[in-house]
């Protein structure tokens, strides 16, 4: 993560609206082409105005496109979704084909996804699916007949085994060494 | 001569490792100050203005209100969805104008196509609760309806279909109120327009499918789970036996009970609680939940019912307000 990242907008992956559970709905909501008729600036733009815009606006007829010449300016796509991003995009000398593939992008992403940072990769409504742990949460069922005090269930086992006991064993193994030496003569 | 050649050689080893600077991009000590005081002449001129989007040059009202209905895939008569989006405070602002203008254009609001939507949203919610949720008691239905009729609710639906810009309102941006009200009313217009089916179709897809990944119990608060409980197993002619089946921490502050209940020896439910009172209550919920087949591990809620669902209640669990 670098600096730059501190200032971008905070969020998760989140579907808006619940978009498809019921049925898909089209997050961008309008385009805006702003562009200068006679600057080479916007040669590409001019290009896909006249050959592809018709065709674009005819497949999404609910996206609505606006044009806007100006003169002398560098070329600029806006586009607006319904979670009232609004993206604005230079398409300063970008070629034709440019222009059709960050349009592209524009009219799939649901909002500004390039302007915000992702806190993780994944979401859940549930981040557990067991519900709150009490102490009989994994509770051993042998439990539930056993009769108790029983050494079974009631021996300490959880420490780790002391100095003692340690030397204790050695003495032991060390004895029975010794006594098999003499059965040995 | 000689020891000038003698210490050249040091000379140039010694300029081979000096640091070369990397131009480092600074931001301005001016843009700091700059920026501040811009943010102070705002402030004093009343702060931050939004301008509404549609005072802008590229605005086409027209355009925008074929796209909302293309957007959703619905069929909307153009004078109804125009009439759905004017608000009662933009027709009374107008009529000020027009009479200062000494001119009179008949406009109308959205109100009653508001009422008849928000009359069909109540009758077909509740209508598709109860068929989705056959074994919930009605008080519940009507808390999940009350929570899908909110203001709030309808408020970020309507702006996540885009309404927002679109709407003709007084005041810009619009307050919930004028969200949800026109939302009732793009409903109201759609079934003018489209009829009952493709409307019920439409409030399914954006307001019934708000309730996924939602808890439906929570919508319904139960003051006495375990009065509830008897009461219900009461009619059934049986009764409930609540057993203490587990207890840790006694007698400290993280003391853990837990209470099972059972009905001839079997058990239906169990809860844990801090005190004994406690994880009884919890105990009597989880069995109203099974009860009311609205358990954690519940199916989802369907979603794809088509046309206007026939409930089949199982209507064993009609309770009286508890």
């Amino acid at each position: 993560m670098s600096n730059k990242h501190l200032f971008l907008k905070p969020g998760f992956v989140r579907a808006p609206l619940q978009n498809g559970v019921g049925r898909y709905v089209q997050q961008l909501q309008r385009i805006v082409l702003k562009f200068c008729k006679t600057h080479g600036g916007s040669r590409g733009m001019r290009d896909y105005i006249e050959q592809d815009l018709v065709d674009f606006a005819k497949q999404n007829p609910g996206v609505v496109v606006y044009l806007k010449p100006r003169r002398h300016r560098s070329p600029v796509v806006v586009a607006e979704y319904l979670n009232g991003d609004r993206v604005w995009m230079s398409m300063h000398n970008k070629s034709q084909s440019e222009v059709t593939k960050w349009i592209e992008v524009l009219r799939t992403q649901q909002g500004d996804v390039s302007g915000t940072r992702l806190r993780k990769f994944q979401y859940t409504d549930h981040p557990s699916i067991q519900g709150p742990w009490s102490p009989f949460t994994f509770k051993n069922p042998e439990l539930n007949t056993a009769k108790l005090p029983d050494p079974k269930f009631g021996a300490n086992n959880r420490l780790p085994m002391s100095a003692t006991e340690q030397l204790r064993i050695m003495f032991e193994k060390q004895r029975l060494n010794e006594k098999d030496l003499k059965t040995g003569e | 001569m000689s020891l000038f050649r003698r210490f050249v050689p040091l000379y140039i080893k010694s300029l081979k490792n000096v640091p070369t600077s990397t131009p480092v991009k600074n931001i301005h000590r001016w843009v700091a100050p700059t920026l501040m005081e811009f943010k102070r002449r705002e402030n004093k001129l009343g702060g931050k203005k939004t301008n509404p989007r549609n005072t802008f040059l590229e605005w086409n009202l027209e355009a925008e209100l074929y796209a909302f209905g293309k957007r959703l895939n619905e069929d909307f008569d153009s004078n109804l969805l125009l009439q759905a989006f004017t608000d009662r405070s933009y027709v009374i602002k107008e009529e000020m104008k027009q009479k200062e203008m000494e001119i009179e254009i008949k406009m109308k609001d959205n109100r009653e196509l508001a009422e008849q939507g928000e009359k069909f949203l109540n009758e077909y919610i509740q209508v598709y609760l109860e068929t989705v949720l056959p074994k919930f008691p009605l008080e519940g239905i009507v808390g999940i309806r009350r929570y899908l009729t909110s203001e709030d609710l309808l408020a970020h639906v309507s702006l996540h279909i885009g309404t927002k810009d679109i709407i003709l309102a007084a005041e810009y941006p619009v307050d919930n109120f004028t969200l949800a009200n026109t939302f009732k009313a793009i409903v109201g217009a759609l079934l003018n327009s489209s009829g009952d089916e493709r409307t019920a179709h439409f409030v399914r897809d954006f307001v019934i499918t708000q309730l996924q990944g939602k808890d439906v119990n929570e919508y319904w608060h139960i003051e006495d789970p375990w009065a509830m409980l008897t009461g219900l197993l009461e009619k059934n002619q049986t009764t409930v036996e609540p057993r203490l089946i587990g207890e840790a921490g006694k007698g400290t502050l993280l003391a853990c009970y837990r209470v099972g209940l059972y009905i001839e020896k079997r058990m239906i439910s169990t809860g844990f609680g801090e005190s004994i009172a406690i994880a009884k209550e919890m105990a009597a919920r989880e069995a109203l939940k099974k009860l009311f087949g609205t358990e954690d591990h519940m199916k989802p809620i369907n979603f794809k019912i088509d046309g206007m669902p026939k409930p089949k209640r199982q209507s064993h669990h009609q309770i009286s307000a508890s």
